[in-house]
């Protein structure tokens, strides 16, 4: 095998157990700016992380480039990084599940289709954002990335798994002014069957964001009955689930500690880690441990059901791994690969109906400055409308949104029917909170 | 990492459809870390960057890749797949390579390559000690790490020129999670210098750094939330500068500006802030975090002077953006790594000092916010909207400093909030971030005196000012 001299190498200068982990990606980015092709991209390129153990502690290192030279260079990296650590954690080399619930994330057709074609779209889609009202002064860019991803993990268990990713997406971003008032919007199609797309149905929706911005003002400072859209109550469960990371648990800075069995949120919530969702061109079979992933929930009707592990914290607790091992830089972290909000039955529009008065958020800024995930304190600048007599009415400009997120998860009172994919795999719907503080004038 | 020979031929097959400028960036790099968790050492870590990147540009359209690949056949493959995008005539041939020459204000002393992790590690605890040694019961986890680079790059362009430009640069970073009964708080520092180890112990002292961290998250378990409306904000020298980073350092990037995307564009000589505020991007200063001796062009460093007295008069510019305005580069142009396509960025952004002291403004504030410590922000460089997080602040009352807040995270528009800025103080300082953008995560300097914003939108938690 290609990396038969890293294994080699490694075990002659006393690494236990070692471990490879491949991934290769190639990518084309084409945006166009004022009618012509401003940018075109192509990414070639690799990484090779590798680990071991040394001593009984785990050591790694990475490099984009694979040949005996490195090969040389991981090994000896591993054992010097791996001489200094000093915490206690169990090093594990995982030796396989004994079944893999393969889910195919690959499309051969999406290859197929000519790059000339995937530049028309893209023409069509900056004519049309340009022609459907007036007030469009500009196309900020309109822009087609495909990404072809192959992760293979290998070890000194025998264990090869690979999975093979592939996925386009279009997107396009316009900026609307009326009397001097500006406002952006931005929207971003995903997938990995061309076929879907629909140049006409995106342009509107980018357009129309746009445009229901334009008149707005602050609205008066007080809590208000809200509607958050499926990317805010992605970016707030994101946040909160990190607390169901085994890892923050056995470090004591989790919100969920002690808190299996308990209600962590309101019963209308089910939320799952789905990395075997069918039709999520994010899915992912193994983790970067090398372990099976499987579908679950986390929050089950506002019940927390349990931690998510890695092999290291699993074995901690004295429990197996729930397969979300999760590489960051030179660690593995834990954390869930594709989060899913069960959606319920009523439309978003019926969802504002509900609510009757209040506001409508549809996207939050700074979520690294304005949100406190570890104590789930949060104060952000937001973009939203007003909902007057169970309708959109105009715009809101320049407020903030603030809370706790404990508080936003327990007070969520519906969850809509409109889940749709975001990107990086993530599965939300709108939903109802019965007050939320809005900072406006 | 390649001869000249094989890079002429590599730009010269690039050319050959019609492209008017060809760019090798070539790239040699490593970065190592350890970090320190709850007193014992948890990781450490190498992560090597070894590749290229090609950069055609065609008037105003560019074509970038790059590969790992970095044999001949593998870079003329590159090349080859890039000039499909053109379909010209050669109007360009490179016959040689003249050495760009630039000041070298940011020398390697010693390097990293010859620091042990046993050395970082004593290092990190003379903070870390400090802070295990206090045993509060309150801290419930506490996480230091220094990272350090050695970068190498070797570029060659069809301007026929190539240079070779090493750097190095480190950060020492701690982080400290306090717990009591009503929940966490979090407290952060990361120092980061240009020049060597050394700096980490004789220009600072780590210590009181890190007791400082502690500090911040103990006093915010205590704080009550920050109240909410619009209100007079003084915003506390160095790390304060992030707000004018975000919300008017992004919209002066050439990158924005000059494809008319900015609530700046086309303002140049315009009176766009009050007369108190001069404002600079500076790249030459010795050993600074955001400093580069010479830009991804090729263009040396330069101090760039953005606001004079209100008035805009300059932007950062890299060759390939300047083209909309008939204009060359002002030694701007950046990124992270070979595997970005360069653009116009910031280095050490600045307000420079004014008049006032820090006493005279908290003094002529009735009631008010003063924020000294900030989580980072972001902005919308077209609307000018733009957001940022304070993780340490009071209020002002009648000209003195009270209770401490948490929780403020002040928004607003960029070109509204610089003409409502109306006292600078005179004791400027920076600090070390990480900015991202299109083109990467690069080193930049924040700075600034302190300042006061006669009326800004503070969001937060805590009801009305009273």
């Amino acid at each position: 095998m290609k990396y038969d001299k890293f294994f080699a190498i490694a075990k002659e200068k006393g690494i236990e157990e070692s471990e490879l982990r491949v991934s290769t990606s190639y990518a084309l980015n084409i945006s166009l700016f004022h009618g012509e092709i401003s940018q075109y991209t192509v990414e070639d390129g690799s990484s090779y992380t590798a680990r071991g153990i040394f001593n009984g502690k785990f050591g790694s290192a990475s490099s984009d480039v694979y040949n005996s030279k490195k090969a040389e260079f991981l090994v000896d990296e591993i054992v010097n990084n791996a001489k200094v650590i000093q915490n206690e954690d169990p090093a594990i080399i995982f030796k396989g599940s004994e079944k893999y619930h393969k889910i195919n994330t690959f499309s051969k057709t999406l290859g197929e289709i000519s790059i000339d074609k995937k530049i028309e779209t893209l023409f069509a889609l900056e004519k049309r954002l340009k022609e459907i009202d007036s007030r469009i002064v500009e196309v900020e860019g309109v822009d087609y990335s495909e990404d072809v991803t192959s992760i293979s993990i290998f070890n000194s268990h025998g264990l090869k798994l690979t999975q093979k990713l592939n996925y386009y997406y279009l997107s396009g971003a316009v900026v609307a002014k009326e009397n001097e008032q500006v406002k952006t919007a931005y929207e971003i199609k995903i997938g990995n069957d061309f076929s879907e797309v629909n140049v006409d149905e995106l342009a509107h929706t980018i357009v129309n964001k746009a445009l229901a911005q334009l008149g707005g003002e602050p609205c008066k400072s007080k809590k208000y009955k809200a509607v958050l859209a499926p990317e805010v109550m992605a970016a707030f469960a994101s946040v909160y689930v990190d607390h169901a990371s085994a890892e923050s648990v056995q470090k004591q800075s989790s919100l969920f500690i002690g808190k299996v069995g308990q209600s962590v949120a309101s019963k209308k919530v089910t939320i799952e880690d789905k990395p075997l969702q069918k039709g999520n061109v994010f899915s992912r079979w193994f983790d970067d441990e090398g372990v099976a992933t499987y579908n679950k929930a986390i929050i089950k009707k506002g019940v927390l059901q349990g931690y998510l592990y890695s092999l290291t914290t699993a074995a901690k607790d004295g429990v197996t791994s729930t397969g979300n091992g999760a590489r960051h830089g030179s660690k593995i972290g834990v954390e869930p690969f594709a989060l899913y909000l069960k959606p319920g039955k009523k439309s978003q529009e019926e969802l504002f109906k509900k609510v009757k008065d209040g506001v409508y958020i549809t996207e939050v800024q700074g979520l690294h400055a304005g949100m406190n995930g570890q104590s789930g304190n949060f104060s952000l600048q937001s973009t939203g409308f007003l909902i007057k007599d169970g309708k959109l009415d105009k715009g809101l400009d320049v407020i903030t949104i603030s809370g706790n997120l404990v508080d936003v998860m327990n007070d969520i009172v519906e969850v809509g029917a409109d889940s749709k994919i975001l990107l990086g795999g993530n599965t939300f719907s709108s939903v109802i909170v019965k007050k939320l503080a809005v900072g406006g004038k | 990492m390649i001869s000249k020979k094989v890079a002429l031929e590599v730009l010269n097959e690039a050319l050959s459809t019609g492209a008017d400028y060809a760019e090798i960036f070539l790239e040699d790099s490593i970065a190592r870390g350890v970090s320190i968790e709850n007193g014992k050492v948890d990781t450490s870590s190498s992560v090597t960057a070894t590749g290229c990147g090609l950069r055609l540009l065609k008037e105003n359209r560019t074509v970038y890749g790059y590969t790992t690949d970095l044999t001949r056949n593998g870079l003329l493959k590159l090349a080859a797949t890039l000039k499909k995008s053109f379909d010209g005539e050669r109007i360009l041939t490179v016959t040689k390579f003249d050495l760009v020459k630039a000041k070298n204000r940011n020398p390697i002393i010693r390097s990293y390559n010859d620091v042990s992790r046993e050395e970082i590690i004593s290092l990190l605890r003379i903070g870390d000690d400090a802070i295990q040694e206090l045993k509060d019961p309150r801290i419930v986890r506490t996480i230091s790490s220094f990272s350090y680079h050695h970068r190498d790059v070797t570029v060659y362009n069809s301007k026929e020129r190539w240079f070779r430009r090493q750097t190095e640069f480190g950060r020492a970073a701690y982080m400290v999670v306090a717990a009591n009964e009503k929940g966490f708080e979090t407290g952060f520092s990361g120092p980061g210098t240009q020049t060597d180890i050394s700096y980490f112990t004789k220009k600072l002292n780590l210590k009181d750094i890190a007791l400082d961290t502690v500090r911040v998250a103990l006093q915010n378990l205590e704080a009550k939330e920050c109240p909410s409306g619009v209100m007079p904000v003084i915003i506390g020298n160095g790390w304060g500068g992030v707000l004018f980073h975000e919300s008017c350092g992004h919209p002066l990037e050439a990158s924005s500006s000059f494809l008319g995307l900015s609530c700046f564009s086309d303002k140049n000589g315009e009176m766009i802030a009050n007369p108190v505020v001069s404002a600079v991007d500076d790249s030459t200063i010795p050993g600074e975090w955001g400093s580069i001796d010479i830009d991804d062009e090729g263009n040396p460093g330069q101090k760039r002077q953005l606001i004079k007295d209100g008035v805009l008069v300059g932007n950062m510019i890299d060759d390939f953006n300047g083209r909309r305005k008939n204009m060359e580069g002002n030694g701007a142009s950046r990124r992270q790594n070979y595997k970005f396509c360069p653009t116009s960025r910031m280095s050490n952004t600045y307000i420079e000092n004014g008049k006032s002291t820090k006493e005279e403004i908290i003094k002529a504030t009735k009631l008010g916010l003063y924020t000294v410590g900030f989580n980072g922000g972001s902005v919308n460089p077209a609307t000018g909207e733009f957001n940022f997080g304070c993780s340490e602040a009071y209020i002002v009352r009648d000209g003195k400093i009270c209770e401490p807040v948490k929780g403020a995270t002040l928004i607003g528009k960029g070109f509204e909030i610089l003409k409502d800025i109306d006292m600078v103080a005179n004791d400027l300082a920076f600090g070390q971030g990480m900015c991202g953008a299109a083109s990467g995560s690069i080193r930049t300097n924040v700075g600034q005196p302190t300042l006061r914003i006669s009326k800004v939108f503070v969001g937060g938690r805590g009801g009305e000012l009273k």
